[in-house]
Protein backbone atom coordinates (compact mmCIF):
# COMPACT_ATOMS: atom_id res chain seq x y z
CA UNK A 1 0.00 0.00 0.00
CA UNK A 2 2.89 2.32 -0.53
CA UNK A 3 1.08 4.72 -2.78
CA UNK A 4 1.36 8.47 -2.32
CA UNK A 5 -2.40 8.93 -2.22
CA UNK A 6 -2.89 6.48 0.66
CA UNK A 7 0.07 7.97 2.53
CA UNK A 8 -1.34 11.47 2.08
CA UNK A 9 -4.76 10.40 3.37
CA UNK A 10 -3.26 8.63 6.39
CA UNK A 11 -1.12 11.63 7.38
CA UNK A 12 -3.99 14.09 6.97
CA UNK A 13 -6.15 11.92 9.23
CA UNK A 14 -3.41 11.66 11.85
CA UNK A 15 -2.85 15.44 11.83
CA UNK A 16 -6.55 15.96 12.41
CA UNK A 17 -6.56 13.47 15.31
CA UNK A 18 -3.49 15.07 16.91
CA UNK A 19 -4.98 18.56 16.66
CA UNK A 20 -8.18 17.17 18.15
CA UNK A 21 -6.21 15.80 21.12
CA UNK A 22 -4.49 19.15 21.52
CA UNK A 23 -7.89 20.83 21.68
CA UNK A 24 -8.96 18.27 24.26
CA UNK A 25 -5.85 19.05 26.29
CA UNK A 26 -6.77 22.76 26.30
CA UNK A 27 -10.22 21.88 27.63
CA UNK A 28 -8.72 19.67 30.35
CA UNK A 29 -6.34 22.34 31.56
CA UNK A 30 -9.09 24.98 31.41
CA UNK A 31 -11.29 22.63 33.42
CA UNK A 32 -8.62 22.22 36.06
CA UNK A 33 -8.12 25.99 36.19
CA UNK A 34 -11.81 26.61 36.81
CA UNK A 35 -12.38 23.72 39.21
CA UNK A 36 -9.37 24.13 41.46
CA UNK A 37 -8.79 27.87 41.24
CA UNK A 38 -12.33 29.19 40.91
CA UNK A 39 -12.90 32.65 39.47
CA UNK A 40 -9.23 33.65 39.29
CA UNK A 41 -8.46 30.42 37.43
CA UNK A 42 -11.18 31.15 34.89
CA UNK A 43 -9.69 34.61 34.35
CA UNK A 44 -6.38 33.05 33.36
CA UNK A 45 -7.89 31.33 30.30
CA UNK A 46 -8.70 34.38 28.13
CA UNK A 47 -5.36 35.91 29.15
CA UNK A 48 -3.43 32.83 27.99
CA UNK A 49 -5.43 32.50 24.76
CA UNK A 50 -4.89 36.20 24.05
CA UNK A 51 -1.13 36.15 24.59
CA UNK A 52 -0.70 32.95 22.61
CA UNK A 53 -2.82 34.16 19.71
CA UNK A 54 -1.01 37.49 19.45
CA UNK A 55 2.48 36.01 19.65
CA UNK A 56 1.91 33.14 17.24
CA UNK A 57 -0.37 34.80 14.69
CA UNK A 58 1.79 37.85 14.36
CA UNK A 59 4.68 35.67 13.29
CA UNK A 60 2.36 33.55 11.14
CA UNK A 61 1.12 36.55 9.24
CA UNK A 62 4.57 37.99 8.58
CA UNK A 63 6.31 34.61 8.40
CA UNK A 64 7.87 35.16 4.97
CA UNK A 65 9.51 38.42 6.07
CA UNK A 66 10.47 37.34 9.61
CA UNK A 67 12.08 34.12 8.47
CA UNK A 68 14.21 35.96 5.92
CA UNK A 69 15.73 37.92 8.80
CA UNK A 70 16.10 34.98 11.17
CA UNK A 71 17.83 32.71 8.68
CA UNK A 72 19.77 35.37 6.75
CA UNK A 73 18.18 34.18 3.51
CA UNK A 74 18.37 36.43 0.43
CA UNK A 75 15.58 36.54 -2.15
CA UNK A 76 17.02 35.94 -5.63
CA UNK A 77 16.02 36.70 -9.21
CA UNK A 78 15.80 34.30 -12.14
CA UNK A 79 19.18 35.41 -13.48
CA UNK A 80 20.93 34.61 -10.17
CA UNK A 81 20.22 30.90 -10.48
CA UNK A 82 18.33 29.96 -13.66
CA UNK A 83 18.30 26.24 -12.90
CA UNK A 84 16.78 26.68 -9.44
CA UNK A 85 14.13 28.96 -10.92
CA UNK A 86 13.41 26.39 -13.62
CA UNK A 87 13.01 23.69 -10.97
CA UNK A 88 10.64 25.78 -8.86
CA UNK A 89 8.69 26.72 -11.98
CA UNK A 90 8.39 23.04 -12.99
CA UNK A 91 6.96 22.08 -9.60
CA UNK A 92 4.54 25.05 -9.77
CA UNK A 93 3.25 23.69 -13.08
CA UNK A 94 2.93 20.20 -11.60
CA UNK A 95 1.04 21.46 -8.55
CA UNK A 96 -0.92 24.39 -9.97
CA UNK A 97 0.57 26.68 -7.28
CA UNK A 98 1.62 30.27 -8.00
CA UNK A 99 5.34 30.99 -8.28
CA UNK A 100 6.73 31.64 -4.77
CA UNK A 101 9.61 33.89 -3.78
CA UNK A 102 12.88 31.97 -4.02
CA UNK A 103 15.72 32.62 -1.58
CA UNK A 104 19.23 31.36 -0.99
CA UNK A 105 20.94 31.03 2.40
CA UNK A 106 24.74 31.30 2.42
CA UNK A 107 25.46 28.18 4.42
CA UNK A 108 27.62 25.12 3.68
CA UNK A 109 25.13 22.77 5.38
CA UNK A 110 22.62 21.37 2.87
CA UNK A 111 19.09 22.28 3.90
CA UNK A 112 15.93 23.97 2.66
CA UNK A 113 12.69 25.37 4.03
CA UNK A 114 9.37 26.86 3.02
CA UNK A 115 7.18 29.42 4.74
CA UNK A 116 4.50 32.06 4.11
CA UNK A 117 0.94 32.43 5.33
CA UNK A 118 -0.66 31.20 2.09
CA UNK A 119 0.44 29.99 -1.36
CA UNK A 120 0.50 33.53 -2.77
CA UNK A 121 2.85 34.71 0.00
CA UNK A 122 5.04 31.63 -0.08
CA UNK A 123 8.81 31.67 0.22
CA UNK A 124 11.07 28.72 -0.47
CA UNK A 125 14.72 28.89 0.53
CA UNK A 126 17.73 26.68 -0.14
CA UNK A 127 21.20 26.73 1.34
CA UNK A 128 24.22 27.08 -0.94
CA UNK A 129 25.41 23.77 0.54
CA UNK A 130 22.27 22.06 -0.77
CA UNK A 131 22.56 23.60 -4.24
CA UNK A 132 26.20 22.51 -4.48
CA UNK A 133 25.78 18.95 -3.27
CA UNK A 134 22.82 17.75 -5.35
CA UNK A 135 22.11 16.88 -8.96
CA UNK A 136 19.05 18.06 -10.89
CA UNK A 137 16.77 15.16 -9.90
CA UNK A 138 17.68 15.45 -6.22
CA UNK A 139 17.12 19.21 -6.21
CA UNK A 140 13.78 18.65 -7.90
CA UNK A 141 12.82 16.31 -5.04
CA UNK A 142 13.77 18.93 -2.44
CA UNK A 143 11.96 21.73 -4.30
CA UNK A 144 8.87 19.50 -4.54
CA UNK A 145 9.04 18.72 -0.80
CA UNK A 146 9.17 22.45 0.03
CA UNK A 147 6.37 23.28 -2.40
CA UNK A 148 4.37 20.42 -0.84
CA UNK A 149 4.57 22.29 2.50
CA UNK A 150 3.15 25.33 0.70
CA UNK A 151 0.38 23.28 -0.94
CA UNK A 152 -0.53 21.60 2.36
CA UNK A 153 -0.64 24.96 4.20
CA UNK A 154 1.86 23.76 6.77
CA UNK A 155 2.67 27.25 8.05
CA UNK A 156 -0.98 27.46 9.06
CA UNK A 157 -1.06 23.96 10.56
CA UNK A 158 2.05 24.59 12.64
CA UNK A 159 0.67 27.99 13.74
CA UNK A 160 -2.48 26.26 14.98
CA UNK A 161 -0.40 23.64 16.80
CA UNK A 162 1.90 26.30 18.28
CA UNK A 163 -1.04 28.40 19.49
CA UNK A 164 -2.68 25.44 21.20
CA UNK A 165 0.56 24.30 22.80
CA UNK A 166 1.19 27.91 23.85
CA UNK A 167 -2.21 28.19 25.52
CA UNK A 168 -1.61 25.00 27.51
CA UNK A 169 1.89 26.09 28.54
CA UNK A 170 0.73 29.57 29.59
CA UNK A 171 -2.25 28.38 31.62
CA UNK A 172 -0.09 25.81 33.41
CA UNK A 173 2.63 28.34 34.05
CA UNK A 174 0.33 31.02 35.44
CA UNK A 175 -1.54 28.51 37.63
CA UNK A 176 1.72 27.11 39.00
CA UNK A 177 2.75 30.64 39.99
CA UNK A 178 -0.63 31.20 41.61
CA UNK A 179 -0.13 28.00 43.60
CA UNK A 180 3.28 29.20 44.70
CA UNK A 181 2.24 32.68 45.75
CA UNK A 182 -0.87 31.93 47.74
CA UNK A 183 -3.10 29.63 45.80
CA UNK A 184 -4.23 28.17 49.11
CA UNK A 185 -6.80 30.82 49.72
CA UNK A 186 -9.40 29.21 47.50
CA UNK A 187 -9.66 26.29 49.87
CA UNK A 188 -11.94 28.29 52.16
CA UNK A 189 -14.58 28.83 49.51
CA UNK A 190 -16.51 25.62 49.77
CA UNK A 191 -16.70 21.91 49.14
CA UNK A 192 -17.05 21.63 45.36
CA UNK A 193 -13.44 22.57 44.64
CA UNK A 194 -10.83 19.97 43.88
CA UNK A 195 -8.04 19.78 46.47
CA UNK A 196 -5.36 22.05 45.08
CA UNK A 197 -2.44 19.61 45.36
CA UNK A 198 -4.23 17.27 42.96
CA UNK A 199 -3.90 19.96 40.28
CA UNK A 200 -0.09 20.02 40.45
CA UNK A 201 0.50 16.80 38.53
CA UNK A 202 -1.64 17.69 35.51
CA UNK A 203 -0.16 21.19 35.56
CA UNK A 204 3.33 19.70 35.20
CA UNK A 205 2.35 17.07 32.64
CA UNK A 206 0.07 19.11 30.37
CA UNK A 207 2.74 21.38 28.82
CA UNK A 208 4.97 18.35 28.19
CA UNK A 209 2.10 16.52 26.51
CA UNK A 210 1.30 19.63 24.45
CA UNK A 211 4.90 19.89 23.23
CA UNK A 212 4.94 16.19 22.32
CA UNK A 213 1.68 16.54 20.39
CA UNK A 214 3.02 19.62 18.60
CA UNK A 215 6.14 17.69 17.57
CA UNK A 216 4.00 14.77 16.42
CA UNK A 217 1.98 17.14 14.21
CA UNK A 218 5.23 18.42 12.71
CA UNK A 219 6.44 14.84 11.99
CA UNK A 220 3.15 13.93 10.29
CA UNK A 221 3.37 17.06 8.13
CA UNK A 222 6.90 16.07 7.06
CA UNK A 223 5.75 12.60 5.98
CA UNK A 224 2.79 14.20 4.24
CA UNK A 225 5.09 16.64 2.41
CA UNK A 226 7.24 13.72 1.18
CA UNK A 227 4.15 11.97 -0.22
CA UNK A 228 2.78 15.19 -1.74
CA UNK A 229 6.18 15.87 -3.31
CA UNK A 230 5.95 12.49 -5.05
CA UNK A 231 2.44 13.36 -6.23
CA UNK A 232 3.99 16.41 -7.95
CA UNK A 233 7.08 14.85 -9.53
CA UNK A 234 6.04 11.15 -9.68
CA UNK A 235 9.70 10.51 -9.03
CA UNK A 236 10.28 9.16 -5.49
CA UNK A 237 13.85 8.24 -6.44
CA UNK A 238 14.90 11.91 -6.71
CA UNK A 239 13.72 12.86 -3.22
CA UNK A 240 14.98 9.59 -1.75
CA UNK A 241 18.44 10.18 -3.14
CA UNK A 242 18.33 13.80 -1.88
CA UNK A 243 17.50 12.56 1.63
CA UNK A 244 20.41 10.13 1.38
CA UNK A 245 22.72 13.07 0.61
CA UNK A 246 21.31 14.87 3.67
CA UNK A 247 21.72 11.77 5.83
CA UNK A 248 25.37 11.39 4.81
CA UNK A 249 26.08 15.04 5.47
CA UNK A 250 27.35 16.00 8.90
CA UNK A 251 27.68 19.76 8.65
CA UNK A 252 25.20 21.64 10.80
CA UNK A 253 23.22 24.70 9.74
CA UNK A 254 25.01 27.78 11.09
CA UNK A 255 22.04 30.02 11.79
CA UNK A 256 20.29 27.19 13.60
CA UNK A 257 17.68 27.91 16.17
CA UNK A 258 14.93 25.77 17.59
CA UNK A 259 12.48 28.54 16.62
CA UNK A 260 12.82 27.67 12.94
CA UNK A 261 13.84 23.99 13.25
CA UNK A 262 10.43 22.67 12.23
CA UNK A 263 10.63 24.39 8.87
CA UNK A 264 13.70 22.71 7.46
CA UNK A 265 13.60 19.63 5.23
CA UNK A 266 15.99 17.91 7.65
CA UNK A 267 16.20 18.82 11.32
CA UNK A 268 19.01 21.38 11.66
CA UNK A 269 19.45 20.51 15.34
CA UNK A 270 21.67 17.85 16.80
CA UNK A 271 19.66 14.63 16.64
CA UNK A 272 20.89 13.30 19.96
CA UNK A 273 19.74 16.41 21.82
CA UNK A 274 16.08 15.66 21.24
CA UNK A 275 14.46 12.38 22.02
CA UNK A 276 12.20 10.81 19.41
CA UNK A 277 9.02 12.06 21.08
CA UNK A 278 10.12 15.67 20.81
CA UNK A 279 11.67 15.45 17.33
CA UNK A 280 10.17 17.77 14.71
CA UNK A 281 11.12 15.39 11.88
CA UNK A 282 10.64 11.63 11.39
CA UNK A 283 13.94 9.74 11.37
CA UNK A 284 15.53 10.24 7.95
CA UNK A 285 16.04 6.47 7.50
CA UNK A 286 12.31 5.95 7.92
CA UNK A 287 11.54 8.60 5.28
CA UNK A 288 14.00 6.98 2.87
CA UNK A 289 12.40 3.56 3.48
CA UNK A 290 8.90 4.94 2.73
CA UNK A 291 10.11 6.51 -0.53
CA UNK A 292 11.82 3.24 -1.49
CA UNK A 293 8.52 1.46 -1.01
CA UNK A 294 6.88 3.98 -3.35
CA UNK A 295 9.65 3.37 -5.91
CA UNK A 296 9.14 -0.37 -5.84
CA UNK A 297 5.39 0.01 -6.27
CA UNK A 298 4.81 -0.01 -10.04
CA UNK A 299 1.52 1.83 -9.64
CA UNK A 300 2.95 4.76 -7.73
CA UNK A 301 2.34 7.13 -10.62
CA UNK A 302 -1.28 6.23 -11.23
CA UNK B 1 -39.29 29.27 16.11
CA UNK B 2 -42.45 29.15 14.05
CA UNK B 3 -43.06 26.99 11.03
CA UNK B 4 -42.55 29.85 8.58
CA UNK B 5 -39.01 30.69 9.71
CA UNK B 6 -38.10 27.00 9.68
CA UNK B 7 -39.27 26.81 6.07
CA UNK B 8 -37.27 29.92 5.16
CA UNK B 9 -34.17 28.50 6.82
CA UNK B 10 -34.53 25.17 5.02
CA UNK B 11 -35.05 26.90 1.69
CA UNK B 12 -32.02 29.14 2.24
CA UNK B 13 -29.75 26.20 3.10
CA UNK B 14 -31.06 24.30 0.06
CA UNK B 15 -30.22 27.25 -2.20
CA UNK B 16 -26.72 27.55 -0.68
CA UNK B 17 -26.22 23.81 -1.19
CA UNK B 18 -27.19 24.02 -4.86
CA UNK B 19 -24.92 27.04 -5.40
CA UNK B 20 -21.94 25.22 -3.85
CA UNK B 21 -22.39 22.11 -6.04
CA UNK B 22 -23.00 24.17 -9.16
CA UNK B 23 -19.93 26.35 -8.54
CA UNK B 24 -17.75 23.34 -7.86
CA UNK B 25 -18.58 21.83 -11.25
CA UNK B 26 -18.14 25.11 -13.11
CA UNK B 27 -14.88 25.87 -11.31
CA UNK B 28 -13.44 22.43 -12.15
CA UNK B 29 -14.47 22.85 -15.77
CA UNK B 30 -12.69 26.21 -15.95
CA UNK B 31 -9.63 24.70 -14.26
CA UNK B 32 -9.50 22.02 -16.96
CA UNK B 33 -9.41 24.75 -19.61
CA UNK B 34 -6.65 26.57 -17.71
CA UNK B 35 -4.63 23.39 -17.33
CA UNK B 36 -4.98 22.71 -21.04
CA UNK B 37 -3.85 26.24 -21.84
CA UNK B 38 -0.77 25.57 -19.68
CA UNK B 39 0.05 22.47 -21.76
CA UNK B 40 -0.18 24.56 -24.93
CA UNK B 41 2.07 27.25 -23.45
CA UNK B 42 4.72 24.65 -22.61
CA UNK B 43 4.43 22.93 -26.00
CA UNK B 44 4.94 26.31 -27.64
CA UNK B 45 8.02 26.97 -25.49
CA UNK B 46 9.45 23.65 -26.55
CA UNK B 47 8.67 24.27 -30.22
CA UNK B 48 10.48 27.62 -29.94
CA UNK B 49 13.60 25.97 -28.55
CA UNK B 50 13.87 23.42 -31.35
CA UNK B 51 15.20 25.56 -34.25
CA UNK B 52 18.09 26.64 -32.01
CA UNK B 53 18.76 23.03 -31.02
CA UNK B 54 18.63 21.80 -34.60
CA UNK B 55 21.07 24.51 -35.73
CA UNK B 56 23.47 23.69 -32.91
CA UNK B 57 23.41 19.95 -33.63
CA UNK B 58 23.80 20.59 -37.40
CA UNK B 59 26.99 22.48 -36.73
CA UNK B 60 28.63 19.34 -35.30
CA UNK B 61 26.66 16.45 -36.77
CA UNK B 62 25.16 17.62 -40.05
CA UNK B 63 25.14 14.12 -41.51
CA UNK B 64 22.70 12.84 -38.87
CA UNK B 65 20.09 13.86 -41.40
CA UNK B 66 17.40 11.39 -40.36
CA UNK B 67 17.29 12.30 -36.68
CA UNK B 68 17.32 16.02 -37.49
CA UNK B 69 14.63 15.59 -40.12
CA UNK B 70 12.45 13.66 -37.64
CA UNK B 71 12.60 16.48 -35.12
CA UNK B 72 11.83 19.17 -37.70
CA UNK B 73 8.88 17.19 -39.07
CA UNK B 74 7.50 16.36 -35.63
CA UNK B 75 7.77 20.02 -34.64
CA UNK B 76 5.90 21.09 -37.78
CA UNK B 77 3.17 18.51 -37.08
CA UNK B 78 2.83 19.67 -33.49
CA UNK B 79 2.32 23.32 -34.44
CA UNK B 80 -0.56 22.48 -36.79
CA UNK B 81 -2.45 19.99 -34.58
CA UNK B 82 -5.72 21.41 -33.23
CA UNK B 83 -7.88 18.74 -31.57
CA UNK B 84 -6.86 17.31 -28.19
CA UNK B 85 -6.04 13.78 -29.43
CA UNK B 86 -4.07 15.24 -32.37
CA UNK B 87 -2.12 17.59 -30.09
CA UNK B 88 -1.36 14.73 -27.72
CA UNK B 89 -0.22 12.46 -30.55
CA UNK B 90 2.02 15.16 -32.07
CA UNK B 91 3.40 15.92 -28.61
CA UNK B 92 4.30 12.26 -28.09
CA UNK B 93 5.95 12.03 -31.51
CA UNK B 94 8.03 15.16 -30.86
CA UNK B 95 9.09 13.89 -27.44
CA UNK B 96 10.36 10.71 -29.09
CA UNK B 97 12.09 12.51 -31.96
CA UNK B 98 13.86 14.81 -29.46
CA UNK B 99 14.93 11.86 -27.39
CA UNK B 100 16.37 10.24 -30.51
CA UNK B 101 18.30 13.38 -31.43
CA UNK B 102 19.71 13.81 -27.94
CA UNK B 103 20.76 10.16 -27.86
CA UNK B 104 22.72 10.78 -31.06
CA UNK B 105 24.27 13.93 -29.58
CA UNK B 106 25.86 11.68 -26.96
CA UNK B 107 28.23 10.38 -29.65
CA UNK B 108 29.66 13.86 -30.40
CA UNK B 109 31.94 15.06 -27.62
CA UNK B 110 32.58 18.41 -29.36
CA UNK B 111 28.85 19.06 -29.56
CA UNK B 112 28.30 18.06 -25.95
CA UNK B 113 31.06 20.40 -24.84
CA UNK B 114 29.88 23.41 -26.86
CA UNK B 115 28.61 26.24 -24.68
CA UNK B 116 25.53 26.69 -26.83
CA UNK B 117 24.54 23.05 -26.36
CA UNK B 118 25.19 23.14 -22.62
CA UNK B 119 22.90 26.13 -22.29
CA UNK B 120 20.24 24.41 -24.38
CA UNK B 121 20.54 21.26 -22.30
CA UNK B 122 19.19 22.86 -19.10
CA UNK B 123 16.45 24.66 -21.04
CA UNK B 124 15.43 21.44 -22.81
CA UNK B 125 15.50 19.35 -19.63
CA UNK B 126 13.36 21.94 -17.88
CA UNK B 127 10.96 22.38 -20.79
CA UNK B 128 10.55 18.63 -21.16
CA UNK B 129 9.66 18.46 -17.44
CA UNK B 130 7.29 21.41 -17.76
CA UNK B 131 5.53 19.72 -20.69
CA UNK B 132 5.09 16.46 -18.82
CA UNK B 133 4.10 18.17 -15.53
CA UNK B 134 1.49 20.26 -17.31
CA UNK B 135 0.05 17.07 -18.87
CA UNK B 136 0.03 15.42 -15.45
CA UNK B 137 -1.67 18.42 -13.81
CA UNK B 138 -4.26 18.55 -16.59
CA UNK B 139 -5.05 14.85 -16.15
CA UNK B 140 -5.32 15.31 -12.38
CA UNK B 141 -7.90 18.10 -12.81
CA UNK B 142 -9.79 16.08 -15.44
CA UNK B 143 -9.81 13.16 -13.00
CA UNK B 144 -11.32 15.43 -10.32
CA UNK B 145 -13.92 16.83 -12.73
CA UNK B 146 -14.90 13.41 -14.07
CA UNK B 147 -15.23 12.07 -10.53
CA UNK B 148 -17.45 15.04 -9.61
CA UNK B 149 -19.56 14.50 -12.74
CA UNK B 150 -20.11 10.85 -11.81
CA UNK B 151 -20.59 11.10 -8.01
CA UNK B 152 -23.45 12.36 -5.86
CA UNK B 153 -24.19 15.17 -4.99
CA UNK B 154 -22.42 17.02 -7.81
CA UNK B 155 -23.70 14.56 -10.45
CA UNK B 156 -27.25 15.84 -9.88
CA UNK B 157 -26.28 19.32 -11.10
CA UNK B 158 -24.36 18.27 -14.22
CA UNK B 159 -27.07 19.27 -16.65
CA UNK B 160 -27.80 22.49 -14.77
CA UNK B 161 -24.16 23.55 -14.93
CA UNK B 162 -23.84 22.33 -18.54
CA UNK B 163 -20.62 20.53 -17.58
CA UNK B 164 -19.66 17.03 -18.67
CA UNK B 165 -16.79 14.59 -18.48
CA UNK B 166 -13.63 15.73 -20.26
CA UNK B 167 -11.00 13.85 -22.22
CA UNK B 168 -7.71 12.83 -20.63
CA UNK B 169 -4.52 13.97 -22.33
CA UNK B 170 -2.96 10.71 -23.32
CA UNK B 171 0.41 10.51 -24.99
CA UNK B 172 0.57 7.37 -27.10
CA UNK B 173 4.15 6.39 -26.41
CA UNK B 174 4.16 4.45 -23.13
CA UNK B 175 7.74 5.44 -22.29
CA UNK B 176 6.79 9.12 -22.56
CA UNK B 177 4.20 8.68 -19.83
CA UNK B 178 6.29 7.13 -17.12
CA UNK B 179 9.43 9.13 -17.78
CA UNK B 180 8.68 12.63 -16.55
CA UNK B 181 12.31 13.18 -15.69
CA UNK B 182 14.39 13.32 -18.81
CA UNK B 183 18.09 13.31 -18.23
CA UNK B 184 20.29 15.03 -20.74
CA UNK B 185 23.59 14.18 -19.12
Amino acid sequence: MANFRSIQTANRRKTFLLLFFMGLLVWCIAYIAVVSFGGSGAGVIPLAVGISLISVWGSYYASDKLVLKMTRAKVIEQSDHPQLFNLVNEVCIASGLPMPKVAIVEDPAPNAFATGRDPSHALVAFTTGLLNSMDRDELQGVVAHEMAHVANRDTLVSAVAATTAGVVALISDILMRMLWFGGGRNRDHGGNQMPIFLAIIPLILAPIAATMLKSAVSRKRESLADATAVSFTRNPAGLRSALEVLARDTTVVQARSSAVAHMYIESPLDASAASRLFATHPPIAERIATLRKMESNPEFNQ
Amino acid sequence: MDLFSVAILLLASLIIFVIIQYNRLVRLNVQVDEAFAQIEVQLKRRADLIPNLVETVKGYAAHEREALENVVQARAASTTASTLPAIAAADGALTNALRGLLAIAEAYPDLKASSNFLQLQEELASTENKVSFSRQFYNEIVRRLNTAVKTIPTSVFVSLAKVGEREFYEVEDPSAQNAPNVKFE
